[in-house]
């Protein structure tokens, strides 16, 4: 009983990882195709479904920024990775050496590149952010509860603040950890 | 007794180790450590036998009051400790007065002085309290006040001291969420619930800090006053069906509170501490049911809930 939910996890995991590397990777031809053709005005309209299938994405008034398309592609670049290499370790007990350079490498251009669209769009946002009063909670309620979008986006950056060294150093480790281990099996 | 003092990497920590008395203790060598080294007081000190290499077993632990002969076993005259530096520590009666100092002084703040509501920009013009507010303010400066006494006079500690990381890990999160529940609790937007409700609340949450401070009695008494730190069942009261019976009438407590009062904020404060508190809990029971399995003479620890019953 034990051996066989084992391995009906293990099915399970492939697909998902798999399922969702496929996400992503329709999320990144679609953006660099629009990005081609028409322009990065144009990339969140035509990312948006897959996007919205493999990540809940913040509907933001800059849609049309180029944040937005940099946004995407660090993002895209890095999950497909990450899920090609789970979704490996899932189906086929292992993942090639070439993908492992790969996720722990590609981090070290994509969480710059990331971390600053992110951090550049929630900047743009603040004063759509403040004027449309989106999700915002008042009081007095029954529950004496208050919730300010505008103030937690800037909670937010503040927390990247030191949360950014903090991630890349950590990845920093992580990947001398598993190169080194590699190297020496 | 020869004793060397390495580090975990193998180096001399100490060069050509100690030459102490067959009759030596563990705290004799700490405070030889300490006399060639200034820095490393014994508290800062980790000693550890040596583990033999691929063994997953974890390292043994030099308590202080045991002799060094009774860890040299056949080796005799001969032993090697492992050293580690634990960093700057601070007792945690220090700790402990330090994380509930702030809750005790800054919620009085937002009910002495609600002007501070102007910087998130509301217009205070007078100041009445709902009589919610004002009992939430003697039941929450009581709790802390209670909490600030039993860690000078109640509490046995089974280490003295904790690294110094912690003040500030700790202190952000009793300060942080002591301020968030304040700020609600006495906005001058406030909510009051019933009449009915808030006895409730505060009854039970009264009842259940009595309690607690009797469950903290219980357990001092476990313990000798040399802080011998050993380790024995806990029985009476609520402890012969519940191990960790602290834990469980702080959170009931906090619940009470909460049921008079009625904030978001203070229920996320319930559910953060008393997930913590179930992470102590499970390790503190895991513990003992290990270290009373019912052989060689030892008791067998007794069927209990771990700390939330009827859940777990």
């Amino acid at each position: 009983m034990a051996g066989f939910l084992s391995v009906l996890r293990r099915l399970y995991l492939s697909v998902y990882n798999w399922a969702v590397f496929v996400g992503w990777l329709q999320v990144l031809v679609l953006a660099v195709k629009t990005l081609k053709e028409s322009g990065h005005e144009q990339v969140y309209s035509a990312v948006e479904r897959p996007l919205q299938l493999s990540q809940t994405a913040a509907v933001l008034e800059t849609q049309n920024h180029i944040l937005v398309s940099s946004l995407v592609i660090s993002w895209s670049i890095t999950e497909i990775i990450r899920y090609s290499f789970f979704g490996m370790k899932e189906a086929l007990g292992f993942a090639p050496s070439w993908l492992l350079w790969l996720r722990y490498s590609t981090f070290l251009v994509l969480y710059p590149t990331g971390i600053t669209s992110e951090v550049g769009l929630i900047y743009i946002a603040l004063p759509y952010i403040k004027n449309s009063e989106k999700y915002c909670i008042r009081m007095p309620n029954k529950w004496n509860f208050s919730f300010d979008y505008y103030y937690a986006a800037i909670l937010a950056l503040g927390i990247y603040v030191p949360g950014s060294p903090h991630m890349y150093g950590y990845m920093l480790a992580q990947r001398k950890r598993a190169l080194s281990k590699s190297k020496r099996e | 007794m020869k004793v060397t003092v390495v580090s975990r990497g193998g180096r001399e920590v100490i060069k050509g180790g100690f030459d102490l008395n067959d009759s030596a203790t563990v705290t004799d060598l700490q405070e030889a450590i300490h006399k060639r080294t200034k820095k490393f007081y014994p508290s800062r000190q980790r000693l550890t036998l040596p583990i033999p290499p691929g063994s997953k077993d974890r390292p043994i632990v030099l308590h202080s009051k045991k002799s060094l002969k009774e860890y040299s076993d056949g080796n005799s005259g001969n032993l090697t400790v492992v050293f580690k530096d634990l960093g700057p520590q601070v007792s945690y009666r220090t700790l402990f007065f330090c994380e509930y100092l702030g809750p005790l002084l800054l919620y009085p703040v937002f009910y002495f002085f609600p002007d501070v509501y102007c910087f998130f920009g509301y217009s205070v013009s007078s100041v009445t309290h709902h009589p919610v507010q004002t009992y939430a303010l003697y039941y929450w400066c009581f709790h802390y006040f209670k909490r600030i006494m039993e860690t000078f006079f109640i509490h046995r500690f089974s280490h003295a001291t904790s690294p110094i990381s912690n003040v500030f890990r700790n202190c952000a999160y009793y300060w942080t969420f002591g301020s968030y529940i304040a700020y609600y609790v006495n906005h001058p937007l406030y909510t009051p619930v019933s009449d009915c409700q808030m006895k409730i609340g505060f009854g039970f949450g009264m009842l259940c800090q009595v309690s607690n401070l009797y469950c903290h009695i219980i357990l001092r008494n476990l313990r000798g006053p040399d802080g011998n730190g050993g380790y024995q069942i806990p029985r009476g009261f609520l402890f012969n069906i519940v191990t960790c019976a602290n834990y469980t009438t702080e959170i009931y407590q906090w619940l009470g509170f909460n049921i008079a009062t009625q904030t978001i904020a203070g229920y996320v404060f319930l559910v953060v501490a008393t997930s913590i508190m179930s992470n102590w809990a499970l390790i503190k029971h895991r513990r003992l049911r290990k270290l009373f399995d019912g052989k060689e003479g030892r008791p067998k620890y007794p069927r209990r809930w771990v700390i939330l019953p009827p859940f777990f």
